[in-house]
């Protein structure tokens, strides 16, 4: 018995787009940036952002006109079986890529970072155990969970904020291009995938109290995602400089590194990986979960969580081919960001058309 | 149902069967018969030749209360002269007439006297019961300075009266569900009408009928049988022993659970809030009462996390600690030839034995446990090497931590948690007890106890009145918990 059914709100929303989507400001996703466009990095998130609001406003709209469908639905709904399960399968294919290059990542850096001795297989299969068992319990529970973890969370970006700015020179924002406008922008566009959660999370829209709270948790979420990684890219340009900064990998942790706590504690990076070791599990275990539920909706399995296991499984295997670290973040995810990319960007217009002419051929 | 319950209801059947006759003989000779009278010391029979008519007495001499039995049976007995009815005769506040056996047996077994008159098919139950319980003490388990220092005790009448005294309203019901069969004993259920949301209430009603064990004496062992997850760590029904703590909560809509021959109560549904928050609480001014929840809530930290932490920062993280710091510990360990993991598990049951031996210890030996733990456990386990004196800190530091909560049940979850996360922490470091903090906090939240969520109202948030984790003033205190669904949300 439950005296509350659906207890999801728009708060535990705003957590899981913060935990999924915000979190990007500490992993390796700032190296990814800082790749091309070097301290203008901060730059190009904004830039991404820009690029996928129209089709996820798009995606929100149908969404909302088509009252009682969550993502898999209505691309079944407006596309047809056949063709709405290809596009379903190409949409899972990214988005498992997507998860496994992150979770390799993820977890290299912690292997690197404060277990170097240890094999990463056996880092990665604790760290899965860990990401498997929060994904089990099921939606609300993760909701909860996120809530219930935010604080500690938001404690930790607010002293990581507090230590970085300590060391920081606000004119190393210059030049506000970094090695040029038009890097930005193309870095900003074809890396916009790298947000492509947004997407994702809209599986979940049906299961909210009602939809408008998972809009309005979505909006909230989304804006302080933005700025939290937008405000933690500008941090990382302002700590490090122009040249040093492409060559650095873990910034969030580097940045934490390099700056003591008066004269006594001089090394505090352990104790931001907290809230940064909360988040990643949190992170991962809804990543997993979302995957498995798209994967569920497209075939009709009713309990997808039997399917946590064999798809986390698989991405590890997958995601541990790549030989190292800058491979896999260099290599593997830039080039399966750039395919991506048109996909997500695309797909809610094709969905805007399927609709559009759906309402033509009834009139 | 199951076939050996079945002989039990058969008995009961067939007593139910058997009326009362109008030959008083045959009554006499049956519950003679049953109630060996004769080898049943206590059992008493006892014929009255009255003025007008024969009477016959059956009762346990232990159960009832002599003198009322003197002054307001016998006496009337013996001395009416008219053949008139018992019930006119007998002045006793509690008169019930019974048909049939069964009737007889229940009587005799709440401290009834069983009256028959010869030559009438009807009998009458006059109870006067006179159980003997400990009289109302103070509060031992569950202490405060400021506040109510009664506490329950093992008698239901005596609890319910001092609810009832707390809260005297017609609104404040007290319903009595039989559970087991051998004997039958009645669980009393006290809520408020108004306020109790009926699909809890429900619930809770349904599951005590569901046991269908032999027999239930208490609510200790009713609490296990009511869980929904017994082999969980984390309790789900409040076991308390202070009558006010049980009327507060029952004024916000929450159940109590009683049972005669336990002198505490239990309260459904409970949320892990319910454990940390004392009545102390609310009875302190909001500074203190606020102070000593921030206090409590360090404690609950230290306990939990301390040991684990150490561990895993030495043996994996030293660069976190300060230089200075560092060389201090490694000072200290210079000489230990143990792994610090090793170390504090010793250390940490070390302290167990002496808390176990110390509830066991008969009290006149209680002081020798303090000179075995401090002298012998600490100071020598130090000065022989074993354990260095910083892990002595800690483990007496997270051990007396411990103790802060305000209710015993919790207590336990705090101590067992504490040596999982110990030995998660020694797999990986911060990574393993972060992960084993995130599972034990999803499991948590993954928890229901009779419908509500275990970690409201902080999360799945519903209104309330946000006295979660600090109290607030009185005044501002406007809601009654969300959680719940009550018929009557405010509070004001």
């Amino acid at each position: 018995m439950e005296l509350l059914k659906k207890p999801l709100r728009a708060r535990e929303l705003v957590a899981i787009v913060f935990m999924i989507i915000g979190l990007k400001g500490g992993d390796t996703t700032p190296a990814l940036f800082a790749d091309e466009a070097q301290n203008a990095l901060w730059l190009s998130p904004i830039i991404s952002f820009l690029v996928i609001l129209p089709p996820f406003l798009t995606l929100m709209y149908l969404l909302k006109k088509y009252k009682t469908k969550n993502l898999a639905e209505l691309i079944k709904h407006l596309l047809g079986t056949r063709v709405g399960t290809i596009l379903g399968i190409l949409l899972f294919i990214s988005a498992f890529i997507s998860m496994a290059t992150d979770m390799r990542n993820i977890v290299e850096e912690i292997n690197y970072l404060y277990f170097p001795d240890s094999p990463t297989t056996v880092i990665y299969a604790a760290f899965l155990f860990i990401c498997l068992y929060v994904a089990n319990k099921g939606l609300d529970t993760i909701g909860s969970l996120a809530w219930a973890i935010l604080p500690v969370i938001a404690v930790t970006i607010l002293s990581v904020m507090f230590v970085d700015l300590q060391d920081s020179v606000w004119q190393r924002l210059f030049p506000i291009f970094g090695s040029g406008a038009s890097v930005v922008i193309k870095d900003g566009i074809s890396l916009s995938s790298v947000f492509l959660e947004f997407f994702l999370l809209t599986i979940m829209y049906q299961a909210f109290q009602d939809t408008r709270k998972f809009r309005i948790g979505i909006g909230i979420g989304g804006i302080l995602s933005a700025m939290l990684i937008v405000s933690f890219y500008a941090v990382y340009t302002m700590v490090f400089d122009y040249n040093t900064i492409d060559n650095i990998a873990y910034l969030y942790q580097e940045s934490t590194e390099v700056i003591p706590l008066g004269h006594f504690f001089t090394n505090i990076s352990t104790i931001f990986m907290v809230g940064w070791l909360f988040s990643n599990f949190l992170r991962f275990a809804i990543f997993l979960y979302i995957v498995c539920w798209l994967y569920g909706a497209l075939f009709q399995i009713k309990r997808f969580k039997g399917l946590l296991v064999p798809i986390g499984f698989l991405a590890m295997i997958i995601s541990l081919i790549p030989p190292n670290f800058i491979v896999n973040e260099l290599m593997v995810r830039k080039t399966s960001l750039h395919w991506i990319s048109p996909i997500y960007l695309c797909f809610p217009f094709i969905l805007w058309a399927a609709s559009y002419w759906k309402e033509r051929r009834k009139q | 149902m199951f076939p050996w319950q079945k002989n039990k209801t058969e008995a009961i059947e067939k007593r139910k069967v058997r009326k009362i006759s109008r030959n008083m003989k045959d009554n006499v000779a049956y519950i003679e018969e049953q109630y060996s009278f004769g080898v049943n010391f206590d059992f008493e029979s006892r014929s009255l030749q009255g003025p007008a008519a024969k009477y016959h007495l059956f009762f346990y001499t232990t159960t009832v209360s002599t003198k009322q039995l003197n002054d307001d049976i016998i006496k009337p007995l013996l001395a009416s002269k008219k053949p008139i009815p018992i019930d006119r005769i007998v002045t006793v506040s509690s008169l019930n007439s019974i048909k049939n056996m069964d009737d007889v047996e229940k009587g005799l077994n709440i401290g009834s006297v069983i009256i028959f008159q010869d030559g009438v098919a009807e009998g009458f139950e006059a109870s006067i019961p006179d159980f003997k319980h400990r009289a109302i003490e103070k509060a031992d388990n569950e202490r405060t300075v400021k506040g109510p220092k009664d506490s329950f005790t093992e008698s239901v009448t005596t609890n319910i009266s001092m609810i009832r005294k707390k809260m005297p309203s017609k609104d404040l019901i007290v319903e009595s569900i039989d559970v087991g069969v051998r004997p039958v004993d009645p669980v009393s259920l006290v809520y408020t009408r108004d306020l109790v949301n009926e699909k809890v209430l429900e619930n809770i009603r349904n599951r005590i009928k569901k046991i269908t064990v032999d027999n239930i004496r208490n609510v200790e062992v009713l609490e296990q049988f009511l869980e929904e997850r017994p082999r969980s760590l984390f309790p789900t029904l409040l076991y308390t022993e202070r009558p006010d703590n049980a009327a507060n909560y029952v004024s916000e809509g929450f159940v109590v659970i009683m049972m005669d021959n336990s002198s505490s109560c239990l309260i459904a549904p409970m949320t892990i809030w319910g454990f940390f928050h004392s009545p102390e609480d609310i009875y302190l001014r909001w500074a203190f009462g606020n102070f000593s929840r921030i206090v409590r809530a360090m404690a609950y930290l230290i306990t939990l996390f301390i040991s684990a932490a150490y561990i895993a920062i030495t043996n994996y993280h030293s660069q976190l600690v300060p230089i200075d710091l560092l060389l201090a510990i490694a000072a200290s360990r210079e000489r230990v030839p143990l792994p610090i993991t090793f170390e504090v598990l010793l250390m940490e049951v070390a302290f167990e034995l002496i808390r176990e031996a110390g509830v066991r210890i008969p009290t006149p030996l209680g002081p020798t446990i303090g000179i075995v733990g401090a002298l012998i456990l600490g100071q020598a386990a130090v000065e022989a090497n074993i354990v260095s004196p910083i892990v002595v800190i800690l483990v007496a530091l997270s051990g007396l931590s411990s103790f802060t909560a305000a209710n015993y049940s919790i207590n336990h979850t705090l101590r067992i948690s504490r040596f999982l996360f110990i030995i998660a922490a020694s797999f990986f470091g911060v990574l393993s007890l972060l992960g084993a903090i995130t599972i034990w906090l999803t499991y948590v939240v993954s928890l229901n106890s009779f419908g509500v969520s275990y970690f409201s109202p902080a999360t799945p948030h519903t209104k309330s009145s946000d006295g979660t984790y600090f109290r607030k003033l009185l005044k501002n205190v406007k809601w009654r918990p969300g959680y719940l669904k009550p018929k009557d949300m405010d509070k004001q």
